[in-house]
C-alpha cells in the first residue's frame, strides 16, 4: 500500500486515533500484572538491588495470618455491601423514579455523599467516632443510652463495622442513580397491565419492576462485588488498618507492605493475590447469574 | 469531483498546521525559561500549617530569594506520617526532590547506602553545629544532612491544676505514677491522654519503661546481637504497660485517635486529662493552639523505677531533629547546598526559638529566654544518655514490627512476652541470626 492509500485506510487512521489511549492502558494498566507476578518472586526495597526468593513469598503469603484475615475482611465487606446498599439504592430509585414533587432536589441531595472525597468523609466520620467528642456519643448520651457508646474506632471488635458505614453511605448513590436509569427503560404498558389486573404497589415492584431490573442488579452487583474486594480509601484514611489489623483489607495490607515497610516484593505477592482472588469471584458470580438469566 | 478532492487536500493540511503551530508555542516558554536562567528547587518536609517550626523555614526561604533572586525555592510540605511513605515512594522511583528532610540515623542511612545523596563534607559544618548534633547525619566520614532542631526530648506534661485540686505531686517515681493515676481515675480523670492509632505516639511509653529498667544496654545489646528483643527489660516494659491499661490511664480507644487530628490534645485542653507524654515539639504547637493552657502545665521527665538500671536523667528523643539533605538526582547541587547555609545561621537559630523549638545552631543557646525552652534545654544537658526513636534507630522492617507490636500491648492483643518475641523473631529473620 502506497502512503495516500494507507491515510485513507479507515483501520490504519483508527489505529493512529488509538494508539495514546492504548499505550497509556498497556503501560499503567495491562503491563503491571505480569510485572507484579514477576516482582512477587523477589524481594526488594524499591531502591537496591533485587533479591530471588522462588516461591517464599507465595508460601509466607498461605500462611500469614493477617493476609487470610484481610481476605475475610473484604469478603465481610462485599456481604454488607450487597445487602445494605441494593435495597436501599433500589428503594431510594423507586421512590424518585415517580412523579413526585420536588424530585429532581431530592435526586441531588441523595446524590452529593458520591459528590465528596473520599478522605474528606473520611476526616468528617472520624470526628464524629471521637469517643469524647464526636457527634454520635454526644448524641446517645443526650438520650440517656450511654450504654451504648463505643470506642467506634479504637475498639478492634467494632472498628471494621465502623468503616464499613460511611463506606455504604458514600456508594449507594451510585447504584440508585444506575437503578432509576434502568427503571426508566422499564415499558410503560408493563406497569398499566400491572393497574389494570389490580396489582398493589408492593405487587408491581416485586412482579413487573424488579423482574426487569434483573440485569441491571446483576451489573450493579458485579461491581459492588469487584469494587468491595478493591476497596482501599476509606480504610485507610479512617484506621489505616488498624487497631492491630483489625480493620485490614487486602489492598491496604499491601500498601503497608509495599510503600511503609519497603517490601515491594511481598507486596507485589499480595497484589497479584487479590488480583486472583477478584478475577475468579467475578468469573464464578457471572457464571451463576447467566444460568438464572437464560431460565 | 476533482475539485471537491482537491479542497479535501488543502483541509487536511489544516491539522498539520495548528500541530506545527502548537509545537513552536509549548517550546517558545522553554527557551525564554533557558535563557535567563531562573531556577526553582522543591524542598520537601512535613512542615504543614500546624507544625510549628514552620515560619523558621519560611523565612530561611526568603532570606535566601532575596540574596540569590534568579532561585525560587518551592516548599511543599506533607503530613509527618503521610511524608515518610511519600519520600521512600519518591527514592524508589529515582524522583526525589533537590532538598528533602528526614530524622537522620537509619532513616537517612538507607538512602545514603542507595546512593541517593549527595554528600555536603565539602563545607565545615562544626562551625555553626556541636560535633554530636552532626553525628546523627553523618555516615561513613561524610556528612548527609544537617539539623534544625536541637535536642528533642520526649516530656512529661502534667496539668498544675488538676494535680492541686486532688492534692497530687508530680510523680517522681514509678510507685507515686501508681498513686497519681488510682486518684485520677477514681476522679474520672483520664490519667493520661494519647493518640495511639499512629503508633509511635504509644512507642514513647515503652522506650521509657526499656530505658528506666535496663538502661540503654538492653537496646544496644539487642542490636549488636549481644542481647534479644525478648529480654527481661523489654517483656517487663510490656508488663507495666498493660498494668496501666487495666487501671484505665488511657483514654477509651486510645488505638483509634490520630495525633495528627489532635485528638490526644483535645482531652488535655478540656479538662479531661491530666498528663500527656509527648516530645517537645508539642511546647510550640500548644503555643500555637492554645497558648492559655501553658499557664497550667508543668514539664517532668519520665518517672524513675527504683529497682531499674537506667538513670532516671535518661531521655528518649533525638539529640537532633529534622536533618535536612540534598538528593543525588537534583540538577542544583550547589544552589541547594548553599541553601543549607542559610538553615545553619544564628538567623534561623533565632527563628528557631521563637517558634517554640529548640535550636541546634551554635551560639544562640545564651539568647532563650522562653523559661520552657531553657526547661528542656537544662533536661537535654542533664541527661546522661539521650536514645533516639526507636523507629529511627532500627531498621525500617523491625522498626514496623516494633511500632505494631506495642500498639497491640495498648489495645491488650498480645502479651508482653508474645509482642517481644514477635519482635525477636523478626530481628533474627532481618539480621541473620
Amino acid at each position: 500500500m502506497n502512503k495516500k492509500e494507507l491515510m485513507n485506510n479507515k483501520f490504519f487512521i483508527a489505529a493512529l486515533f488509538l494508539l495514546p489511549a492504548v499505550l497509556f492502558s498497556l503501560v499503567y494498566l495491562i503491563i503491571p500484572i505480569p510485572l507484579s507476578a514477576y516482582y512477587s518472586f523477589f524481594k526488594w526495597d524499591g531502591i537496591g538491588a533485587m533479591e530471588f526468593l522462588g516461591l517464599k513469598n507465595w508460601s509466607k503469603l498461605l500462611s500469614d495470618p493477617i493476609f487470610w484475615s484481610s481476605m475475610a475482611n473484604n469478603f465481610k465487606l462485599v456481604a454488607i455491601s450487597l445487602v445494605v446498599q441494593i435495597p436501599i439504592a433500589l428503594f431510594l430509585a423507586v421512590l424518585l423514579t415517580r412523579k413526585i414533587k420536588g424530585a429532581d432536589f431530592f435526586k441531588t441531595i441523595y446524590f452529593v455523599p458520591m459528590l465528596l472525597s473520599s478522605v474528606a468523609v473520611a476526616f468528617l466520620w472520624r470526628y464524629m467516632y471521637d469517643p469524647t467528642f464526636g457527634l454520635i456519643n454526644r448524641v446517645l448520651n443526650l438520650v440517656g443510652l450511654e450504654q451504648l457508646t463505643q470506642s467506634w474506632l479504637g475498639n478492634p471488635d467494632i472498628a471494621f463495622y465502623s468503616v464499613a458505614a460511611p463506606i455504604q453511605w458514600r456508594f449507594i448513590p451510585l447504584y440508585m442513580i444506575i437503578f432509576m436509569a434502568g427503571i426508566s427503560n422499564i415499558p410503560q404498558q408493563l406497569y398499566e397491565a400491572a393497574e389494570i389486573d389490580g396489582a398493589s404497589n408492593l405487587q408491581t415492584f416485586f412482579f413487573v419492576t424488579l423482574p426487569m431490573l434483573r440485569s441491571t442488579v446483576v451489573n450493579a452487583s458485579v461491581l459492588i462485588i469487584v469494587g468491595s474486594l478493591k476497596y482501599f480509601a476509606m480504610i485507610f484514611a479512617l484506621t489505616g488498618g488498624g487497631p492491630n489489623h483489625a480493620s485490614e483489607l487486602m489492598a491496604t495490607y499491601l500498601y503497608s507492605k509495599s510503600f511503609t515497610e519497603m517490601n515491594m516484593g511481598y507486596g507485589s505477592t499480595i497484589s497479584v493475590a487479590l488480583f486472583l482472588v477478584a478475577l475468579i469471584v467475578s468469573v464464578v458470580f457471572l457464571n451463576l447469574s447467566k444460568k438464572d438469566v437464560r431460565n | 469531483m476533482n475539485l471537491i478532492l482537491e479542497g479535501r487536500e488543502k483541509m487536511k493540511r489544516i491539522p498539520i498546521y495548528t500541530l506545527i503551530i502548537l509545537i513552536i508555542l509549548t517550546l517558545t516558554p522553554l527557551t525564554t525559561v533557558m535563557a535567563q536562567e531562573n531556577i526553582t528547587i522543591e524542598l520537601w518536609d512535613i512542615l504543614t500549617q500546624s507544625e510549628a517550626l514552620r515560619p523558621a523555614i519560611k523565612d530561611a526561604i526568603k532570606r535566601f530569594e532575596a540574596d540569590n533572586s534568579n532561585v525560587n525555592i518551592k516548599h511543599i510540605p506533607t503530613s509527618n506520617d503521610n511524608y515518610k511513605t511519600k519520600l521512600r515512594t519518591a527514592m524508589s522511583a529515582n524522583n526525589a526532590p533537590d532538598i528533602f528532610m528526614t530524622w537522620g540515623s537509619t532513616g537517612l542511612e538507607k538512602y545514603v547506602d542507595q546512593n541517593k545523596v549527595y554528600s555536603i563534607e565539602g563545607v565545615d559544618w562544626t562551625k555553626h553545629f556541636p560535633t554530636t548534633a552532626l553525628s546523627i547525619g553523618k555516615f561513613n566520614e561524610q556528612q548527609y544532612g544537617i539539623p534544625v532542631q536541637g535536642v528533642t526530648p520526649a516530656i512529661l506534661w502534667y496539668r498544675t491544676d488538676m494535680f492541686e485540686k486532688y492534692g497530687l505531686e508530680a510523680p517522681e517515681t514509678y510507685k507515686d505514677l501508681l498513686k497519681v493515676v488510682k486518684t485520677l481515675t477514681d476522679n474520672d480523670i483520664i490519667p493520661f491522654t494519647l493518640a495511639n492509632k499512629n503508633k509511635w505516639t504509644g512507642s514513647e511509653y515503652y522506650m521509657y519503661f526499656v530505658d528506666r529498667i535496663g538502661g540503654p544496654e538492653a537496646l544496644q545489646k539487642a542490636i549488636s546481637r549481644e542481647g534479644a528483643f525478648n529480654d527481661e527489660p523489654f517483656i517487663e516494659a510490656g508488663r507495666k504497660i498493660q498494668e496501666l491499661v487495666k487501671m484505665g490511664a488511657f483514654p477509651d480507644g486510645v488505638n483509634g485517635l490520630d495525633e495528627n487530628a489532635g485528638q490526644s490534645r483535645m482531652l488535655l485542653y478540656t479538662d479531661k486529662a491530666a498528663m500527656y507524654l509527648i516530645g517537645s515539639w508539642s511546647y510550640g504547637i500548644m503555643k500555637q493552639e492554645t497558648p492559655k493552657i501553658l499557664d497550667k502545665l508543668e514539664m517532668i521527665n519520665f518517672p524513675a523505677i527504683e529497682d531499674g538500671k537506667g538513670d532516671p536523667s535518661n531521655l528518649i528523643g533525638a539529640p537532633a531533629q529534622n536533618f535536612y539533605s540534598v538528593s543525588q538526582n537534583s540538577e542544583y547541587k550547589d544552589v541547594s547546598v548553599k541553601f543549607l547555609k542559610y538553615l545553619a545561621d544564628k538567623e534561623m537559630g533565632r527563628a528557631v526559638i521563637e517558634s517554640g523549638n529548640m535550636p541546634v545552631v551554635k551560639g544562640v543557646a545564651k539568647e532563650i529566654e522562653d523559661p520552657y525552652l531553657k526547661e528542656i534545654y537544662s533536661m537535654g544537658q542533664k541527661a546522661s544518655h539521650i536514645q533516639l526513636w526507636y523507629d529511627q534507630t532500627l531498621p525500617l522492617e523491625l522498626a514496623q514490627v516494633h511500632l505494631n507490636t506495642t500498639q497491640a500491648l495498648f489495645g491488650m492483643e498480645m502479651t508482653p512476652e508474645e509482642a517481644a518475641n514477635q519482635m525477636e523473631a523478626a530481628a533474627k529473620e532481618y539480621y541473620g541470626e
